[in-house]
């Protein structure tokens, strides 16, 4: 563990050199506050917000509708993708729906979504399920795609039904390629759910944030960034080992 | 089995998803006959007449060269980089934490703060573009370089190769084409980080059309808006695919080859 | 012309440890031998070859061509890889063109020594041909005819048939010798296939054990040129398949993997 102190130096040298100019540079003066305000100010602020019950609220709904769009694009894509890897009709299709879907940007759909479902969770949950189920559907259908054939035939061969044959065996092995695709599902979702609402919400941190634009709060602008990137990297190291405990 | 040979006809199953979707939508509409979901025809002629208006040309070109800037600048500057990281621990390990701790940031959301920063021109969104596809760029770029196989750098320096030749005719030309993995992906992403920087100041470009045409319940123009954006974000796949087809002519096919 | 004295090497692995790859290995190789290092997967019979390239360098020892220490790659020392090494985005000629060019050979010379060279291995109908477009037998003989091509003074073969069939590798293997026939150079070839090991080479040295020494060093006495049929034909090609096949075995169960 000591020997490898010097990488760990190395790491963290960025993050912790621009933290200590930035927080030089404010106290100096050099940026007014109006417009950056020191870290330590944004850290404060955070900590504030943590001991504030409204913050909570807000999270609580930006996560739900993250995991509600997740959920969804979890279930479908999956599946989907298994199904779509064990027929070649299936591929085909599955293939030309992603290729004719992906260059698409699902944001666009944003405002259609509003009109159809309304103002509330739905459009959210919609969206975030509409930009996380390709790069699960992809991971999915060729982590099944690649399983080895002769894993598959011995299963059959032992009397698995082709429907348990798909979630009992065909899942297992394709899980490793499968939980990076969800991985940077679970960042696009992040990044989308708080996007949309800071674009048309009324409650939420995206919206905690685009009404810290409004009242001209600074300070207030920074700490829902905080959130995210936390949730976000909190999901992100979730999945990591849940990945490493599937590979082991 | 018959059905199997139809779908690999080259050019049909594209065409037949849209003809679905087209149908999908149409009969939606039919059915909901409300005005929130236009039918294709009242898209369509919402559209031409958007097509018709020099505005939207200009609107269009004025988001297009925003995205293709930030584009640009993450290139010259992200791929280089990301190579360079790929040959050199020593500055793969500096940078790479700063990149996962930035990752799940939605750089979209920066703008109000960049905005007060650089005011109302294009330098926020352009700035905001550049963070959206200096990430996929930089990842691929890295992935490139550091996956040459180094039998082949010892061939080269076998041959006589100084380090830096080996760089430019060896490590350069094998990173290739996961550089245009990286493009394909940082493409996309600039076009999603533009529309919705765009929505969310809604001074003006296609995200901006978008939820102006909502608040005056001109749905027809958000459909025809939503059409527009998905055009371009097609028509720039297409163009990069055929452009990385030329240039990596070696390696075949498509990201998503895997299908039996 | 190859002279390796007490040459050990030592890695650094992954977890942070010390790995010794090969250790106190003596050898020498004549000018104009064929020489074989034979053994086990793991034994660093590689290790050695990329010593001898300076493609990596040694711990302990003294590793010298031709009178010279050895302290990087260079063209005297042209090496054949298992993994063909070809360049993907130049065609079949491009290729074996491009150890010339790089030495300064003026590009027309360079492509008629190169359309030659296809010639002797066969392959001068797919000069335009790309990488990738041609099976892993006719890989190879690009590969070998890209390092023959620059005529350096001593080939470096790292179980170049490893990755092929069988029967392609017969052929490849008689071409070799073929083509060796010819200009007689230096040869340093890795194998782990005791029969390829007699087939091509004077002199065998068997390599064992983690980390890996020399065990023995066994001369083919054989007549040239070796021609497959009568080989298979000769008792005492037998005899050194028993002796060698015999002396892995032993090392084998001595290291006690």
């Amino acid at each position: 563990m000591l020997d490898r102190l010097p990488l760990y130096a190395l790491r963290c040298s960025l993050p912790l050199a621009a933290l200590l100019f930035f927080e030089a540079a404010c106290r100096a003066g050099l940026f007014p506050p109006a417009l950056l305000p020191a870290p330590s100010a944004i850290a404060l602020a955070t900590l504030r917000a943590i001991t504030d019950l409204h913050t909570w609220q807000s999270l609580a709904i930006t996560i739900g509708r993250l995991l509600g769009g997740f959920g969804i694009a979890l279930v479908v894509g999956v599946t989907a993708g298994l199904l779509a890897s064990q027929s070649r009709l299936g591929s085909a299709i599955l293939q030309t729906f992603i290729r004719v879907f992906s260059p698409v940007p699902k944001i666009a759909l944003y405002p259609a979504l509003i009109l159809l479902l309304g103002f509330d969770h739905a459009p959210k949950v919609l969206l975030v399920a509409a930009d996380c189920l390709f790069p699960i559907l992809i991971a999915s259908y060729q982590g099944a795609c690649r399983v080895e054939p002769k894993l598959l035939w011995s299963a059959r061969a032992m009397g698995t039904g082709r429907l348990r044959l798909l979630f009992r065996v065909v899942l297992p092995a394709a899980a490793p390629q499968l939980m990076t695709g969800v991985k940077i599902a679970a960042t696009v979702g992040c990044v989308v759910v708080f996007i949309a609402e800071m674009v048309a919400s009324s409650n939420g941190i995206g919206h905690d944030l685009a009404l810290a634009v409004r009242t001209l709060r600074t300070v207030e602008m920074f700490v829902p960034l905080v959130f995210i990137s936390a949730i976000g990297l909190l999901l992100n190291a979730t999945l990591s080992a849940v990945q490493r405990r599937l590979h082991a | 089995m018959t059905a199997t040979r139809i779908a690999h006809l080259p050019g049909l199953m594209p065409l037949a998803v849209l003809a679905i979707t087209l149908l999908l939508w149409q009969s939606g509409a039919l059915m909901l006959r409300a005005d929130f979901l236009p039918t294709v025809g009242l898209t369509w002629d919402a559209l031409t007449t958007l097509g018709g208006e020099s505005d939207t040309a200009r609107m269009v070109y004025n988001s297009l060269r925003t995205m293709f800037a930030g584009f640009g600048l993450a290139f010259l500057v992200t791929v280089p980089l990301g190579l360079a990281m790929g040959r050199c621990d020593w500055l793969r390990e500096m940078i790479q934490p700063t990149l996962t701790l930035f990752y799940p940031m939605p750089k979209a959301a920066l703008m109000p703060i960049f905005m007060l920063w650089f005011g109302l021109g294009d330098t926020s969104k352009i700035v905001v573009i550049y963070l959206g596809a200096s990430l996929p760029l930089l990842y691929h770029s890295y992935q490139g370089a550091a996956s040459v196989d180094e039998k082949l750098l010892w061939q080269a320096s076998a041959f006589g190769m100084s380090p830096l030749r080996r760089l430019f005719k060896v490590v350069l030309p094998m990173s290739l084409p996961d550089v245009f993995l990286g493009c394909r992906v940082a493409m996309s992403m600039a076009l999603i980080v533009m529309v919705s920087s765009e929505m969310i100041v809604r001074q003006d470009g296609i995200g901006g059309l978008m939820f102006n045409a909502l608040d005056l319940a001109q749905y027809d123009y958000v459909y025809a808006a939503i059409v527009i954006v998905a055009l371009i974000g097609a028509l720039l796949d297409i163009a990069l695919e055929a452009l990385r087809r030329r240039v990596v002519f070696w390696v075949p096919g498509d990201v998503l080859e895997g299908g039996r | 012309m190859i002279a390796l004295e007490n040459v050990s090497k030592v890695f650094r692995t992954r977890q942070g440890g010390l790995h010794k790859a090969i250790e106190a290995v003596t050898l020498d190789v004549a000018e104009g031998e064929f020489v074989s290092i034979l053994g086990p997967s793991g034994c660093g019979k590689s290790t050695l070859l990329y010593i001898v390239g300076g493609f990596v360098g040694q711990s302990e020892g003294r590793v010298e061509v031709a009178g010279t220490p050895v302290t990087a790659p260079g063209p005297d020392r042209g090496p054949v890889f298992q993994e063909f090494a070809l360049f993907p985005w130049k065609s079949v000629l491009q290729n074996v063109m491009y150890g010339m060019l790089e030495q300064g050979v003026k590009t027309a010379e360079a492509k008629s020594r190169a359309q030659a060279m296809l010639r002797k291995v066969h392959l001068e109908k797919y000069a335009d041909f790309y990488p990738r477009e041609l099976s892993g037998g006719m890989r190879q003989r690009v590969a070998i005819a890209r390092t023959l091509v620059y005529e350096p003074r001593i080939l470096l073969m790292d179980e170049p048939f490893g990755a092929l069939d069988a029967h392609t590798r017969i052929a490849l293997q008689n071409e070799l010798l073929e083509i060796w026939e010819r200009d007689r150079k230096t040869v340093l070839f890795v194998t782990h296939g005791v029969d390829e090991a007699v087939t091509l080479s004077d002199k065998v040295v068997v390599m064992s054990g983690t980390p890996g020494h020399v065990k023995a060093v066994v001369d083919i006495d054989l007549p040239r040129p070796r021609v497959r049929e009568d080989l298979l034909r000769n008792p005492r090609y037998q005899e050194y398949i028993i002796e060698l096949e015999r002396m892995i075995d032993r090392g084998g169960q001595h290291d006690g993997h």
